[in-house]
């Protein structure tokens, strides 16, 4: 008995909560993806590229002197303008043609690409370590747990609530699941849609950069950080439910717990064709995720 | 191939009579003759001039043309957008390098085993993705050749994320005569002859019944079933077809370079078969072969004084995607439409 709760405060425990710092960051991840795909239709595969994007800021603006609480304002804010005409130039585009599924995948692939080389040619292929803001660490239940994690889930968790609260709370929010409904309907009872949707996808965008910031102090900062980030956050959009929002925390938090606790078991090499073969399965048996979509449910 | 024409079954929405149809076809096929002759004009001159890197590299466009070319069958003629081809291009490399490693260094047996394991997998690949559609067919793929490619780079006995390495240079029966894979002219020639007969073959196929079934369902599914066809079969086969001709093509890439490793199957080699496709020209068959060409040039070329490739290649696939629907080869197959009916009017 006492072995058993041994290992449940010294094994399970401290893994479980490590998932959950990661996982808080990936529902921000996907929660952006959810949104964007939810009122857009946009499959946006550039969102891994836009969090590293993220980071990198986060790096450059802490070298110029900003202070760690100053960065999770200002790189978001930056990041909205370039997500808005990331939109405007691009996606609505092509946003009228038949084939808008696939055009606006490929774009999105295209601009990733684009913005990966970029933060390459800019700082260099190598990884780097930004400091770690908040140091030390706490002690609950005889496990030591490092602060910066600690205030990682509590403000992953708070950021998560406001997105709630602005989309089902709010007269902006209204809008956005109008025009996610109908547009057509939604237009003509005065939403400007066009703008809901540069906005939106700006809001998506700026969400992934303050998960870059999050991160940053956590995982290295390297131009190729995004990719292996944006394929779990596109299985959590996909188990949860494509545009659906609790869909997104949900399942976030639980693959992340799925991943975390499973690499106590089997080689951690094998948690990523674990998740992606349940993304697989989800696609197979029920592809519109768990939950329903933006506007919808 | 005039004869190909007439098999023309199912009319298609985008063309209106025989003869139009007659005139925007043969351009293709010249165009791809036009190709073939400078093919081989630029082997005449690195032979002359006994460059045997231009040659290598050379071949290697054509091999991921053939991949390239399994993408168009899937997006250009049936409207799916497959993100995982790789998988079936990266299998095909291993079990071409297993068979003539392990098995014996035959080019015949190898090519088979890569066939019959690229259908195996595509049919397998085929029944999982063509569960759903649109965007969901896209990302599925995309599991799916995630999920092999990270068990390829995590299995101990197929080299992990060394791959394989060591795979002999073979000779290439045809009877009495044979051809050496170590020598850059001749498996240059014969990768050639392999990708006109692919072109030829999946042209010809795209021309029959089955490829305009293939197009009423790319342009309408919910419609197909009333015509009396059974969309599904038809996804399904051409899937099954595009795994095979990926497999292929995969087969020949560890001949050339005598190894095979995990990146074969990653997202980067499906992403730059897609980009291929687009580039070159979604749903004409040469312009996978001609993109993936131009753009091997294009990155050795801007790779030779910047390592920054990635940034060119992204401004011309969004530039494609943005301005050119039917890529290089479609805008040159416009232009020459319009000059022949032009033509044609002005008599």
């Amino acid at each position: 008995m006492a072995d058993l709760i041994d290992y449940l405060q010294f094994v399970l425990a401290p893994q479980a909560l490590n998932g959950l710092s990661l996982g808080v960051a990936v529902v921000l991840m996907a929660l952006g993806l959810t949104i964007i795909f939810g009122l857009l239709d946009v499959i946006n595969m550039a969102h891994g590229e836009f969090y590293a994007m993220g980071a990198f800021l986060s790096l450059t603006l802490a070298g110029l002197g900003v202070g760690f609480w100053a960065l999770l304002v200002l790189v978001p804010l930056l990041m909205l303008p370039i997500g808005w005409l990331a939109e405007r130039w691009l996606i609505a585009r092509v946003f009228h043609s038949r084939d808008r599924h696939i055009l606006t995948l490929l774009l999105t692939f295209g601009l990733g690409m684009i913005l990966e080389d970029l933060l390459k040619l800019i700082y260099g292929p190598n990884t780097l370590r930004p400091e770690n803001p908040i140091e030390g660490g706490t002690e609950i239940l005889g496990m030591f747990l490092p602060n910066y994690r600690l205030f990682l889930i509590g403000f992953g968790l708070a950021l998560i609530a406001a997105v709630w609260l602005v989309v089902f709370r709010t007269g902006l929010g209204a809008m956005v699941r109008a025009a996610a409904f109908d547009k057509d309907m939604a237009s003509s009872l005065g939403v400007p849609v066009r703008r809901v949707y540069a906005g939106t996808f700006a809001f998506g965008v700026a969400l992934a950069g303050l998960a870059g910031v999050l991160l940053a102090p956590i995982y290295s900062v390297f131009p190729t950080m995004g990719r292996d980030f944006i394929l779990m956050a596109f299985t959590v959009v996909i188990v949860g439910g494509m545009g659906s929002i609790q869909g997104a925390v949900i399942a976030g938090l639980l693959l992340t717990q799925v991943q975390a606790l499973s690499s106590l078991y089997i080689s951690p090499v094998w948690s990523d064709p674990l998740v992606f073969g349940i993304m697989v399965l989800v696609l197979m048996v029920r592809p519109q995720g768990l939950f329903g979509r933006l506007g919808h449910a | 191939m005039p004869e190909a024409t007439t098999l023309r079954t199912l009319s298609d929405p985008g063309r209106a009579g025989p003869a139009s149809r007659l005139s925007r076809l043969a351009p293709v096929h010249w165009l791809a003759l036009a190709f073939l002759a400078a093919a081989l004009g630029f082997a005449a001159a690195a032979w002359a001039t006994g460059n045997g890197f231009y040659l290598r590299l050379a071949t290697e466009a054509l091999i991921f043309a053939g991949l390239a070319m399994s993408v168009d069958l899937l997006l250009g003629y049936t409207g799916l957008l497959s993100l995982g081809q790789a998988l079936y291009f990266g299998l095909g490399a291993y079990v071409s390098a297993l068979v003539l490693r392990d098995v014996a260094p035959s080019f015949w047996l190898a090519m088979a085993a890569a066939l019959l394991a690229g259908s195996v997998a595509g049919l397998i690949g085929g029944v999982i993705a063509n569960r759903v559609k649109g965007v969901y067919f896209a990302l599925i793929t995309f599991g799916l050749a995630q999920v092999a490619a990270k068990t390829v780079y995590n299995t101990r006995a197929l080299g992990a994320s060394d791959g394989l390495i060591g795979i002999p240079q073979i000779q290439v029966g045809f009877g009495p005569v044979s051809l050496d894979t170590a020598d850059p002219l001749s498996f240059f020639l014969l990768v050639l002859a392999l990708t006109v007969a692919a072109y030829a073959g999946l042209a010809y196929l795209m021309d029959a019944p089955f490829g305009r079934t293939l197009a009423a369902i790319r342009a309408n599914e919910k419609r197909v079933p009333f015509l009396g066809f059974n969309a599904w079969r038809y996804k399904l086969a051409v899937y099954v077809l595009a795994a095979c001709v990926a497999a292929l093509a995969g087969a020949l890439y560890p001949m050339l370079r005598g190894f095979v490793s995990p990146e074969l199957m990653f997202f980067e080699t499906s992403g730059n078969a897609v980009i291929t496709v687009i580039v070159g020209g979604v749903g004409t068959l040469v312009g996978p072969v001609v993109g993936s060409l131009l753009l091997t040039a294009l990155r050795s070329v801007v790779g030779s004084w910047t390592e920054h490739h990635l940034i060119v290649v992204g401004v011309i696939f969004m530039l494609s995607v943005i301005f050119l629907r039917k890529g290089l080869v479609g805008a040159l197959l416009a232009r020459l439409n319009r000059r022949g009916e032009s033509g044609r009017t002005g008599s």
